[in-house]
């Protein structure tokens, strides 16, 4: 019976071709803007994601609080010191805790220079031990920067790869001359995705300090949980050894101490905002595309009043017609839907190839999760049978007499 | 003529009644979406223009190179000095030229210690520089003179009664402890609208060197060209005068010289790239909106096959009929477009009016230029237009026997 319903919408939704078609497209571009958008998101999601796993889960971040903009820019007053340092190290639970400063300086090679973010770490075997793993300090070519490496550079991967910044690439072996003093270059750290840390060079803190003229003012500090300590828990000791130590009430510190899996999660909000806007905006498509079918559904009921009055005079129940009129308003939107789809992904694809090439990064990508296929499919012929329904309705409550008169 | 096919338009609307309002909210929501989104980013954009009116439009502003935030939060390891300032008052086309030198300071008020950022503005010749720019103006007290020392203007954030800076507002004959060292308060500055102006003190500069002890560094320095003189030209006159005494080859600067136009496109031409985004997202629903009204006049064509052999039998044109069928999609568009337009007035308000109770920013606000309104009016009626051409030319073509037989 269903099989005659299917077979027999197939039929009408073909009969009206062109009119079915422009229908179908109206959902098609809908459904095609929305998977795009979702998927991209997604990508950059996960993106963002595996950068953050690449620090570790097992890591407390601590920074000066006030930033105002890019990491470095933080109130100069507020920043960590040795001090602060000492507190986190001692906090019970703490493995292991490193001071960084970061900074933009100039660094000259083959004649020309170029401005870039200079990071510095402590050269001591335990602290570098505990930034091995990080994707922004794992030597992919040449090796690791180590103990009594002063006046030593790991270089982001792009400086080694792109001809841009100095108009040939940097090699293992080149010296380099950042801001006036002669660096060697000994390794290149593997490609983290985004421009700014691939672009960047890590040197010593005790250089670093003497170009910044810091004073051992840090930019952050990381911190290792130990086996089986409750990372939360460190979090709060360290806010209040830092509180005492400055004299602040709670709720008002000038620092900020967070676990990687806290700060993933701020700025994953923060992404998903975004793209739930963008995704709303999109639906508006949608909406619209479900009024066409409507539409569609209103004409062709009012085109086959005959037929619908011939077929209750032949014994269909309301049912059957509120059923075969359903069916065909559900169709529009899974074909459109299916086609919606295809494209989507095929755009989505496109647009992080073509990011890919232009910003180079990696951070644009296309994912396209199951539960995203289904549930744009699901969706589509949710809004075909919902935009039938009154229609349908409107065709199963026809008087069977009325109808066969109707011309 | 022309008139008599607008009444046949519109009495044909009106006798498929639901279809044609049907197809108008297609064409509807689509419209006030992207008249809703282009008034609100119109208006962040004219609000943003007012900040950098602010900053002057004669002014050359010379920063050190990789600078990433405001004025004195050092990230980058390039300095401007004083004797910088006095290359760029000796290039020919200067005005007069200033500087200041700025950090992010402790500031002390009653119990309170928060971190703003102090600029030491000079009290001599050089501060009409910078107090004939708007965004110096007080509007409590007054602004630096001549002969002030441990004096300070607080910007409107740390003063206001509610939701400010310090728990108590700044007012002025009070005492703020900068450093460390005691400022009588002696204005309160004009709100801005930008976080970055409306938390910053000013000083003057001399106390600035003595509190701090840096001597003879400047954060930032602004030009003022002459009357009539292009500040484009201005701008590369001081680049090539700051390379000769610094002794820097073209390309290798370690300092910018922006004018403040330049700045404000840079900054508007990234709103301009988020706005063009989120309108094209918004614009899809106009094409499925457009895609409805191709669809209705297909049937519309259909239905009035008989009408059209009739009307061509008693010597209807061609281009009468074409004339018929185009005049009534365009219809369908424009009706979709004043209510859209009419809607999506009256969503902007609504968001600007939200907007200000919970963020008290003149930033969202809904600037409707009539080109927005004349264009919303205008598109509307092209889309629909559009849209019924390729319908109406295949009724139009119609073989009037073969119409007036079709069933």
């Amino acid at each position: 019976m269903i099989r005659d319903y299917i077979k027999y919408s197939i039929g009408n939704l073909f009969h009206r071709g062109m009119r079915s078609w422009l229908t179908l497209i109206g959902i098609f571009i809908g459904i095609a803007a929305i998977v795009a958008l979702i998927s991209l998101g997604q990508g950059l999601n996960n993106a963002v994601t595996s950068q953050f796993q690449s620090l570790g889960t097992d890591k407390i971040i601590i920074m000066p609080g006030g930033e105002i903009g890019a990491p470095g820019t933080g109130a100069e007053a507020a920043k960590l010191t040795e001090k602060e340092l000492g507190i986190v190290e001692r906090t019970a639970g703490v493995d292991a805790a490193v001071e960084m400063e970061y900074g933009i300086g100039k660094i000259e090679f083959n004649d020309k220079n170029t401005f870039t973010y200079i990071i510095g770490i402590p050269l001591d075997t335990k602290k570098l031990e505990m930034l091995k793993d990080m994707a922004s300090f794992k030597a992919a070519e040449g090796r690791m920067i180590k103990p009594g490496d002063n006046k030593k550079a790991q270089i982001g991967y792009l400086l080694a790869t792109d001809d841009s910044y100095f108009g040939k690439v940097l090699r293992v072996g080149n010296k380099i001359n950042v801001e006036g003093a002669e660096f060697e270059i000994i390794g290149v750290t593997s490609q983290v995705g985004n421009s700014q840390d691939d672009s960047q060079i890590i040197i010593s803190i005790e250089d670093s300090d003497k170009i910044f003229n810091k004073n051992k003012r840090y930019d952050a500090i990381y911190a290792r949980v130990g086996n089986g300590a409750d990372a939360s828990k460190i979090v709060e000791e360290i806010k209040k050894g830092i509180r005492k130590l400055r004299g602040e009430k709670e709720g008002e510190e000038d620092f900020s101490v967070q676990t990687t899996e806290e700060l993933l999660q701020s700025l994953g909000s923060i992404l998903n905002i975004i793209t739930a806007v963008l995704i709303g905006i999109a639906s508006i498509s949608l909406l619209v595309g479900g009024i066409g079918i409507m539409n569609t559904m209103y004409t062709s009921v009012l085109e086959r009043t005959n037929e619908i009055g011939i077929m209750k005079a032949i014994g269909a129940k309301n049912s059957d017609i509120l059923q075969i009129f359903l069916l065909e308003a559900g169709m529009l939107g899974l074909v459109g839907g299916i086609m919606g789809i295809l494209a989507g992904m095929g755009m989505s694809s496109i647009a992080a190839f073509a990011a890919g090439q232009a910003l180079k990064t990696t951070l644009i990508q296309a994912y396209f999760p199951p539960y995203l296929i289904f549930g744009a499919l699901a969706f589509s012929i949710v809004v075909g049978i919902g935009s039938g329904v009154l229609p349908a309705i409107q065709a199963s409550k026809l008087k069977p007499v009325d109808a066969l008169r109707y011309e | 003529m022309i008139s008599d096919y607008f009444g046949f338009a519109v009495g044909n609307l009106f006798h498929r009644r639901l279809r044609s309002w049907l197809t108008i909210i297609g064409i509807f929501i689509g419209i006030a979406a992207v008249v809703a989104l282009v008034s609100l980013s119109q208006g962040m954009q004219d609000a943003i223009g007012n900040i950098f009116a602010s900053l002057g439009s004669d002014r050359v502003l010379i920063t050190p190179k990789g600078m990433t935030g405001p004025p004195g939060t050092e990230t980058t390891s390039s300095r401007l000095y004083v004797t910088d300032l006095d290359v760029v008052k000796k290039t020919k086309g200067v005005k007069e030229a200033a500087g200041y030198l700025s950090r992010i300071l402790p500031a002390k008020f009653g119990s309170q210690t928060k971190y703003p950022l102090v600029a030491g503005l000079p009290t001599d010749a050089g501060l009409s520089v910078f107090t004939s720019l708007g965004q110096f103006a007080t509007v409590e007290g007054r602004m630096l003179k001549s002969g002030d020392k441990y004096k300070v203007i607080v910007g409107y954030q740390l003063a206001k009664e509610t939701g400010g800076t310090f728990k108590k507002p700044v007012t002025i004959g009070k005492s703020v402890y900068i450093n460390g060292y005691k400022f009588e308060v002696i204005g309160i500055r004009k709100p801005i609208g930008s976080a970055m102006f409306d938390t910053q003190v000013i000083i003057p500069l001399e106390t600035m060197r003595e509190i701090t002890g840096i001597q003879n560094e400047l954060s930032t320095i602004n030009a003022m060209a002459n009357a009539g003189a292009s500040p484009n030209a201005l701008a590369d006159a001081i680049k090539k005068d700051l390379r000769k005494s610094r002794g820097l080859k073209e390309g290798n600067e370690d300092f910018d010289a922006q004018t403040s136009e330049q700045l404000r496109q840079l900054v508007s031409s990234i709103i301009g790239i988020i706005q063009a985004v989120i309108i094209g997202i918004a614009a899809i629903s106009l094409l499925v909106g457009g895609i409805g009204i191709m669809n209705t006049m297909y049937t519309a064509v259909l239905e009035r096959t008989n009408e059209i052999g009739i009307m061509k039998a008693i010597g209807a044109k061609n281009s009468d009929v074409l004339l018929i069928f185009v005049i009534e999609s365009g219809m369908l568009g424009l009706v979709g477009g004043l209510l859209g337009v009419g809607t999506g007035v009256a969503l902007s308000k609504t968001v600007e009016f939200v907007a200000y109770l919970i963020w008290q920013t003149p930033l969202i606000s809904a600037n409707f230029p009539w080109w927005l309104i004349l264009g919303a009016l205008g598109f509307s009626f092209s889309i629909g237009t559009i849209s019924g051409i390729w319908p109406a030319y295949q009724a139009s073509k119609m073989q009037p026997v073969k119409a007036l037989r079709y069933e």
